[in-house]
């Protein structure tokens, strides 16, 4: 929707110009505000003029648990459960008409979305490929290959994702991807049951990576 | 507003001008091919995007830098609504009643170190926050229930500290509701803007 109005500003914007340019003068609409109220408010805040100012990141953040929608089921229950298995938060870079893989380099450490390095929480033990993961903040990134992915659990949290301190890694797992699903247009991670555990779903375009997890 | 209208209007203005035709054009194009992109991809991402805010300020960036000493003092995580010509306070936001401070999942407030709040010690680790606006002041609410939605469930027992804080008046208007951290003369202040109102949380470290 943004984008949307953007454009939308745009086009007001070229019109004004050609206005200036030609014999016509049509007073500007402004479109209207659902509110007079809005009317009183002092103008809109910059960058420049506003320390407080912060733009929506282009790749806005997001999170998933396991229990999917924890926090809404914690809601619904009142009481709940237990804790939650597992949390991860991440930024959602979208592809705004590019292929994941001609943004994705092979080889190169990828950080798994956008920002600030991904961010995995396990609320409790969990094990991995048969290792066994402690409780705690990960980051996680990975470094991929054509069919495979090597998935990198880390311990230098709270970090920018464009530099990797491989020395922190706690362990690295490669695992299998898959080409040709339906195309997702925002980086995707997810929490996915199964028997054992849950599948991390990481997903964008057409490519989807799962990291198997256990809880036992 | 319905595009239709703009269309009209705009073209109206381009009947003369070729080049600006050819950018109608252009940006017409652009409008439907995100059309179609809405049309095949899910899940698409929050309205309320999530965000995150760290004390001190870009910490990560700051990290990669290596010009970050210490860990992180705190960071909040928060989903960003958009005010979208809505008057806020005193209307979306009701004043005296509970308000979730954000969007979606609860509003998570973490302290890496033990900080004081309002004279309260507080143990580090994660919190819930939420605020009971007023016209002149905001209670300010930490609460230990997190993971959580919103403030449907919320529960006054598991509060930790509530603080009362004053409303100040901005000379800008701010579209999203921000968080972030600033530092004061010896503390930090934890910083909410939204619309034209701003309030400062103390908290020393």
């Amino acid at each position: 929707m943004n984008l949307l109005r953007l454009f939308s500003l745009l086009l007001l914007l070229t019109g004004l110009l050609s206005c200036q340019d030609g014999q016509e003068k049509k007073p500007a609409t402004i479109p209207p505000v659902s509110s007079g109220k809005t009317d009183t408010l002092p103008a809109a805040a910059t960058q420049e003029n506003y320390p407080y100012y912060i733009n929506t990141d282009m790749s806005p953040m997001d999170m998933s648990y396991f229990p999917t929608d924890y926090p809404k089921l914690k809601m619904a229950n009142g009481k709940v459960i237990e804790q939650p298995v597992a949390r991860v938060i991440y930024s959602r870079p979208h592809l705004s008409r590019r292929r994941f893989l001609s943004i994705l380099k092979y080889d190169e450490p990828w950080r798994l979305g956008a920002n600030e390095s991904t961010e995995i929480t396990f609320f409790k033990p969990v094990t991995i490929q048969d290792k066994r993961i402690a409780a705690g903040r990960y980051i996680i990134y990975c470094i991929p290959k054509p069919h495979t992915w090597t998935i990198a659990l880390n311990t230098n949290i709270d970090t920018w994702g464009l530099k990797q301190d491989s020395t922190k890694d706690v362990q690295r797992f490669v695992i299998p991807v898959t080409h040709n699903n339906p195309p997702l247009e925002y980086f995707t991670m997810l929490f996915e049951k199964t028997d054992t555990g849950a599948d991390l779903v990481m997903a964008w375009d057409d490519v989807v990576a799962k990291l198997p997890i256990q809880f036992k | 507003m319905t595009s239709g209208g703009w269309f009209s209007f705009v073209s109206y203005n381009f009947a003369h001008m070729k080049f600006a035709q050819q950018v109608f054009l252009a940006c017409l194009s652009l409008l439907l091919s995100i059309n179609s992109f809405a049309q095949t991809s899910l899940p698409d991402a929050d309205k309320s995007p999530l965000d995150v805010s760290y004390y001190p300020v870009n910490y990560p960036l700051l990290k990669i830098q290596n010009k970050t000493p210490e860990p992180p003092v705190a960071r909040i995580i928060y989903s960003r609504p958009k005010r979208e010509g809505r008057p806020i306070f005193g209307n979306l936001v009701e004043y005296g009643k509970l308000w979730r401070l954000g969007a979606n999942e609860a509003t998570e407030l973490e302290f890496y170190k033990p900080v004081t709040i309002a004279g309260k010690k507080i143990p580090k680790g994660r919190y819930t926050l939420y605020a009971i606006v007023k016209e002149k002041f905001w209670t300010i609410i930490i609460n230990k229930e997190t993971d959580i939605w919103g403030s449907f469930k919320y529960n006054q027992a598991k509060d930790v500290v509530r603080v009362e804080v004053p409303v100040e008046t901005l000379a800008e208007t701010a579209e999203m509701l921000c968080m972030t951290f600033e530092k004061n003369r010896e503390n930090f202040n934890l910083i909410i803007a939204w619309e034209n109102i701003k309030v400062a949380v103390p908290i020393q470290p």
